[in-house]
């Protein structure tokens, strides 16, 4: 049974870029010691995402506007071309195909792009996908192999009592409860909350962000434009309209010093002129483009910017899946959960997901009271 | 379709619209002129239905229309602007784009 306080895909992941980036995100270079480890599973994560979204459409049996012509991250100068080549290289030595094109080339690729661009690395697998069609279709899917879906229905209390677990669940008839012997937390940026009935702490912070959509016109960008560095994220959908996003804050309301989830977050001018102003530097074209809608939404991020999936260790059965860039990563978090809770090739999940396990935050349950 | 009583109007204005001649007042929005003509339908959807504007105050981008008499040609929102002689309008409703 899954229980949805809204509707599907209310949350993030109504209100997404829909970006299907599997380049290594900028920020994670950014750290002192490299990519190690984590770098390795994280890339093993995202060469899964591509199978899994190759052929998500086939297996939802329905078109959920899936493109994947390819991504380009772009750079502008000496500086920037010296990042994306140290980050092409580490890509290809995790097995992801990754190759830095100089701006000519690109230009070939791209006519489109600004003859500011003086290189970019390009990765075929990336594109982007439906963000409004993603979620309903998973919860059809779904309803028809047999869950039970109920929406305007949310969880108010999650109790572990020894040998089960006890929800108390609000829905439009009522109250009622329901027992569970694994319980699943996939509540997005809320996740931290669900964790807190059930008394533990879940390093999942919100942040608001920022994204537009331009006027619909004839297609002429296929493909997924990202920036080196500069936050900016681009592409066009199904309809012809161009989004842009990348990372712009909003602002979050605060009632008593707590962040109040049930308000969207309020749109900050700045980030809205200077997301444009990177995409039309990018992108010229768009320029002429009348700006139809601008929105925020609101996304969970972790101490150490990686998702959180698996199971608790001090909490047998408590399963999570938040955090992270969740509309990519998603379907593969989703079928590797399952597997865990399902006992289904355990171990080999397990290993997938270790570098996503909630026990790197173990240490936070240690003096909460069973 | 204009109401008369008690209306003081701006001086006549002529407007182009999908090549026909439409008369209307200054002051009025190109909205309003668009109505007043019996213009409802802006566009099709995809499935070739009429979409006509929503919102009349700038929010849903329903009322796009193109105006011919500038360069380059600018896409406006017809609820947001007001009539003046000599514009020439296309709206959408020839064909899906
Ligand atoms: C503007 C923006 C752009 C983004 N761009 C990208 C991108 O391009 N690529 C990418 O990979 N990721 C992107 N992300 C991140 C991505 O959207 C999220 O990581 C992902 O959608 C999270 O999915 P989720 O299912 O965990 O959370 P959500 O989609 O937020 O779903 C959580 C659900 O839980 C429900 N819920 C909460 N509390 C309760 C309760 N007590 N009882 C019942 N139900 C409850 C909510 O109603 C909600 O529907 C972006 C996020 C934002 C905000
Ligand atoms: S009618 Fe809604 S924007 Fe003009």
């Amino acid at each position: 049974m899954l229980v949805e306080q809204a509707s599907t895909g209310s949350g993030a992941s109504g209100q997404n870029a829909g970006s299907l980036h599997f380049q290594i995100e900028r920020r994670f270079l950014e750290r002192k010691g490299g990519l190690g480890l984590e770098g390795e599973q994280t890339a093993t994560l995202s060469r899964i995402a591509i199978d899994d979204w190759s052929t998500l459409e086939d297996r939802l049996g329905v078109s959920l506007h899936v493109h994947m012509n390819g991504g380009l991250m772009v750079a502008e100068n000496a500086d920037q071309v010296a990042i994306l080549k140290a980050k092409a290289d580490r890509e290809r030595a995790m097995g992801l195909s990754v190759e830095t094109i100089d701006g000519a080339e690109a230009r070939r690729r791209a006519p489109y792009l600004s003859e500011g661009i003086v290189a970019a690395n390009f990765m075929a697998a990336e594109g982007h996908a439906d963000t409004r069609k993603i979620a309903p279709a998973f919860a059809t899917a779904a309803t028809a192999a047999g869950a039970e879906i109920q929406i305007r229905t949310r969880l108010t209390k999650l109790e572990w009592q020894g040998a089960s677990f006890r929800a108390e669940i609000i829905g439009s008839e009522g109250a009622f409860t329901v027992g569970a012997k694994k319980v699943l937390v996939a509540a997005g940026v809320w996740s931290a909350r669900i964790a807190a009935m059930a008394n533990l702490h879940l390093p999942l912070f919100p942040v608001g962000l920022t994204m537009s959509a331009s006027e619909r016109t004839p297609h002429f960008l296929p493909h997924l434009v990202q920036h080196v560095a500069q936050r900016l994220s681009m592409k066009q959908t199904e309809a012809g309209n161009i989004l842009i996003g990348g990372g712009w804050p909003s602002r979050l309301h605060r009632v008593d010093g707590i962040f109040d989830l049930s308000r969207p977050a309020e749109l900050i001018i700045q980030s809205l002129r200077n997301n444009l102003s990177v995409a039309t530097k990018t992108v010229p074209r768009v320029a002429d483009l009348n700006l139809i809608r601008t929105w925020t939404g609101v996304t969970a991020v972790t101490p150490d910017q990686l998702p959180i999936a698996g199971e608790f260790p001090t909490m047998p059965g408590l399963f999570c899946a938040a955090g992270g860039s969740a509309f990519t990563l998603g379907p593969t978090f989703a079928r590797l959960v399952a597997d865990q809770m399902l006992e289904r090739e355990r171990d080999e999940a397990d290993r997938l997901l270790a570098v996503a396990s909630p026990a790197r935050f173990d240490s936070l349950n240690g003096f909460m009271g069973r | 379709m204009r109401s008369q009583a008690d209306i003081t109007r701006g001086m006549p204005v002529t407007i182009e619209v999908d090549g026909q001649m439409i008369d209307s007042f200054s002051g009025e929005t190109l909205l309003a002129a668009l109505v007043a003509a019996g213009h409802m339908r802006l566009r099709n959807d995809q499935e070739g239905q009429p979409r006509g504007f929503w919102c009349n105050m700038g929010t849903c981008s329903e009322c796009f229309v193109s105006r011919l008499d500038v360069t380059p040609v600018r896409r406006i929102r017809a609820c947001l602007i007001t009539v003046e002689d000599g514009m020439r309008i296309a709206t959408r409703s020839i064909s899906y784009d």
